[in-house]
């Protein structure tokens, strides 16, 4: 109420334009909401980060909420070694988006892929594979029983709701879901998806709205090599 | 030409690692999905009013701001221009602030901390006059705290059905968060000056990137209503000869404020609670968000006492996935249905039973109470079942109620009348389709979780069709996948040709900028033609959570 106020008065005093350069610490409260507000936090714990067992491509048994998320930003996906088409150019994406985020965000974000053929993907298998494809430090690999995992790729969102098409594991190998746990974000992008609309994915999960990229910059953030090519694409 | 290393999906994916299929099996079909939120607490339905959100009111004029981000990390043209605006003479200035607020969405529920703008939930109804612009300032007020984990507060307004400036459209991009505003010119000019393109039901609605579901979710949305000579604010009053005299007046409120009689605009949503009587929502739910209780206006389930004479309701469906078919619960049809999308159509539809709509659509009707006896109460209810974000399934009975309408035993004169003639087209396929020389077709795809617009996803760096100033085009929408797609297309509005090869429906035979495609609505032809701006717009799915998914692609205008 005060706000509107003050915003009116501002208004017809012709003051308006300093209201974008308000300082930060004159931003809104949030509004208390009486009763009791379970914690949205725990909600998505309990219901979509399942504390199952893995393994990663070093051979070390972890838990997928205490271990990986927790307390963490993480981008998962989920793959198989053997997947022809889409595993290697999202692998080969996240590899691109997790050298640019190195350079420019605070936060490390952990990358989690996680094998949708547990059976064939051991932890050896898949620490061939993530050497073959160049995975750095803070990207994690793993295996596990392949009821665990599938329960994991239902609790993440990674399914189709036609039966027939949740049978065929690529239809699961196209999304990049990413969380920050701690504050209760998570959203899923496409994997093949450009890697800089990855990479703003993410920090749109990772950084205040205050610091999100917008307008012009947004659109065009570091132009990406085939830059002119997009935009002679137009049919 | 291949775009950042696509690929063909390929089933032989599928054979490569044996069958994966014996987790899913084992599972069975329920738990294909996640566990999912819990039923929302019971409510009474028909125990509160329908709400009708107030009207927006001018302020002073302000000098308008340049936006901070014009110029491209290149250092070329800004691909938005938005400095300080070209203000037409006589425009009205409007202040709104993006805010959280208490709601009620049912008195068995605790108030909810909502996002909307100027703190209600809708927000506040615009009344545009034709050739009077509005320039509309929406400052962000959404606090940083967000306990209730629905939205981010950063936000883009998109003027939904609006002929306006690219960089006055709410690019999904063009988004102004915490403390920041943002100023949009509304010329309030119909589509090259003609008076067939005048609109009617408009809405503004949030558009940010990734984050528009929520926020819409959240509260995020409002009317903008226009009016001209024709459909004119004074409307059953005007006793110009031009006057369509459709029913509503304005009137001055008890305590001074503008009301708008016998015209209501209605919002319908579906929302889900927690236990604890909190909106809930769940963001791994990429199919398209679906609640369990159905808000009009804002509230669970509310009643309108009416008097025994003519209404126009403009139905707006304002939920995130949900389709619904609409039905008077007595069996009654509705007297006439005489809007579609933003415009009126040519002539009225009489007698309709029922009307579907999905995601964004909008249907306007007039029902004349005058028939029904004092204390008759007649249900508007809907009957098209959906389980999930998918597509919905068959038409049920009983159906859902949404809106109880009471009938008083006021019966006031009633000078409105539903004329024969509403939007005469004097421009439209019969002029245009022979001067069609581009045609495009946009096949809307499931892709590995995700739902691409010809085999691509959304990047602000692509344009996806540039078409040209003025020339009119047939774009073919399709889809061959199990999903229904409300396609909205921003700019201007169009009218369908054929769907499945056969002259479009009754309810399509006016001019759209939503069109349900895929699953069991096919496809669809439509007359495409811009005017007025040349620039960059999107169009893309209004399942608003697809949308996020990046289901949604863009067009340059060029000259
Ligand atoms: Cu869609």
């Amino acid at each position: 109420m005060r706000r509107a106020g003050l915003a009116m008065c501002a208004a017809v005093l012709g003051l308006a334009v300093l209201i974008a350069a308000k300082p930060p610490d004159d931003l809104p409260a949030p509004v208390t909401a009486p009763g009791s507000l379970p914690s949205r936090i725990d909600l998505i714990r309990e219901q979509h980060l399942p504390d199952v067992p893995l393994t990663t491509q070093d051979g070390r048994a972890v838990r997928f909420y205490s271990d990986l998320v927790k307390g963490r930003i993480v981008a998962i996906n989920f793959m198989f070694t053997s997947c022809r088409a889409a595993c290697p150019l999202s692998t080969a994406n996240i590899r691109d988006v997790q050298e640019a985020l190195r350079v420019r965000l605070k936060q490390p974000v952990a990358f989690l892929s996680i094998s949708l053929n547990p059976e064939i993907d051991t932890s050896a298998v898949l620490h061939a594979y993530a050497e073959a494809h160049g995975a750095g430090p803070g990207w994690t690999f793993l295996t596990g029983q392949r009821a665990d995992i599938e329960l994991l790729r239902r609790s993440l969102g990674a399914y189709d709701l036609d039966p027939e098409l949740d049978k065929i594991p690529t239809q699961h190998t196209g999304l990049l879901i990413i969380g920050n746990e701690p504050t209760g974000r998570w959203k899923a992008i496409a994997a093949l998806s450009h890697p800089t609309r990855l990479r703003q994915a993410i920090e749109r999960v990772v950084l205040p709205v205050t610091e999100w990229q917008t307008g012009a910059v947004a659109v065009n953030a570091v132009p990406y090599a085939d830059n002119a090519q997009a935009s002679i694409r137009g049919q | 030409m291949p775009h950042w290393r696509t690929k063909m999906l390929s089933r032989r994916d599928a054979l490569t690692i044996g069958l994966a299929a014996s987790g899913s099996a084992l599972l069975g079909l329920k738990s294909l999905h996640s566990k999912g939120l819990a039923p929302s607490p019971l409510t009474t339905p028909f125990v509160e009013p329908l709400p009708i959100a107030a009207i927006a009111r001018p302020v002073t004029a302000f000098a308008t701001q340049a936006d901070p981000t014009t110029v491209n990390v290149d250092g070329s043209t800004a691909f938005h221009v938005h400095g300080p605006r070209n203000v037409p003479a006589g425009a009205e200035y409007y202040w709104v602030e993006e805010r959280e607020a208490l709601h009620s969405f049912h008195p068995q529920l605790p108030p909810n901390p909502v996002w909307g703008y100027d703190g209600t939930v809708p927000g506040p109804t615009f009344i545009a006059r034709s050739g009077t612009a509005s320039l509309v300032r929406f400052v962000n007020s959404l606090p940083l705290a967000n306990p209730l984990n629905i939205g981010a507060p950063v936000t883009a307004v998109h003027r939904h059905s609006g002929f306006q400036a690219p960089e006055d459209d709410g690019y999904p991009l063009d988004t102004f968060a915490t403390g920041q505003s943002r100023d949009f010119l509304y010329p309030n000019v119909p589509e090259e000056g003609l008076q067939q393109n005048e609109p009617s039901t408009l809405w503004y609605h949030d558009h940010a990137i990734d984050t528009t579901a929520e926020n819409v979710y959240r509260g995020l949305s409002g009317f903008f209503l226009n009016f001209d000579a024709r459909d004119s604010l004074a409307g059953e009053e005007d006793t110009s000869p031009l006057a369509l005299k459709l029913p509503g007046r304005m009137r001055t409120s008890a305590s001074g404020l503008p009301i708008r009689e016998y015209d209501i605009p209605i919002v319908i949503q579906d929302r889900k609670f927690d236990q604890a009587g909190f909106l809930s929502y769940d963001s791994f739910d990429h199919n398209g968000f679906l609640g369990d209780k159905f808000l009009a206006n804002g509230k669970i389930q509310p009643f309108l006492k009416v008097d025994r004479r003519k209404y126009r309701f403009r139905f707006l469906n304002g939920s995130n996935a949900r389709v619904y078919e609409l039905f008077l619960g007595n069996n009654k049809p509705f007297d006439f249905a005489i809007g579609t999308d933003a415009l009126l159509l040519p002539n009225p539809v009489a007698n309709l039973p029922s009307f579907r709509i999905a995601s964004a659509e909008r249907v306007e009707v007039v029902i004349d109470f005058s028939k029904y006896a004092a204390g008759t109460e007649i249900i508007l209810e809907n009957r098209l079942e959906q389980v999930d974000g998918r597509k919905p399934g068959n038409l049920v009975q009983p159906g859902t109620p949404i809106v109880k309408f009471i009938v008083g035993s006021n019966t006031p004169p009633d000078p409105s009348r539903v004329p024969e003639s509403l939007r005469p087209v004097f421009l439209g396929p019969a002029q245009l389709v022979p001067l069609v020389k581009v045609r495009r077709k946009f096949e809307l795809v499931r892709s590995e979780g995700a739902w691409q617009i010809n085999n691509l996803f959304f990047d602000e760096n692509r344009i996806d069709a540039r078409p040209k100033l003025g020339d009119p085009e047939i774009w073919t929408l399709s889809s061959g996948g199990g999903w229904v797609h409300p396609m909205h297309i921003h700019l201007s509005e169009f009218f369908i040709l054929s769907r499945n090869g056969k002259p479009p429906p009754v309810l399509e035979r006016g001019r759209k900028d939503v069109f349900r495609v895929g699953a069991g609505e096919g496809s669809i032809d439509i007359l495409v033609r811009f005017t007025g701006y040349t620039g960059r717009y999107v169009f893309h799915c209004h399942n608003i959570e697809h949308e996020d998914m990046r289901m949604m692609a863009q067009f340059e205008v060029g000259p």
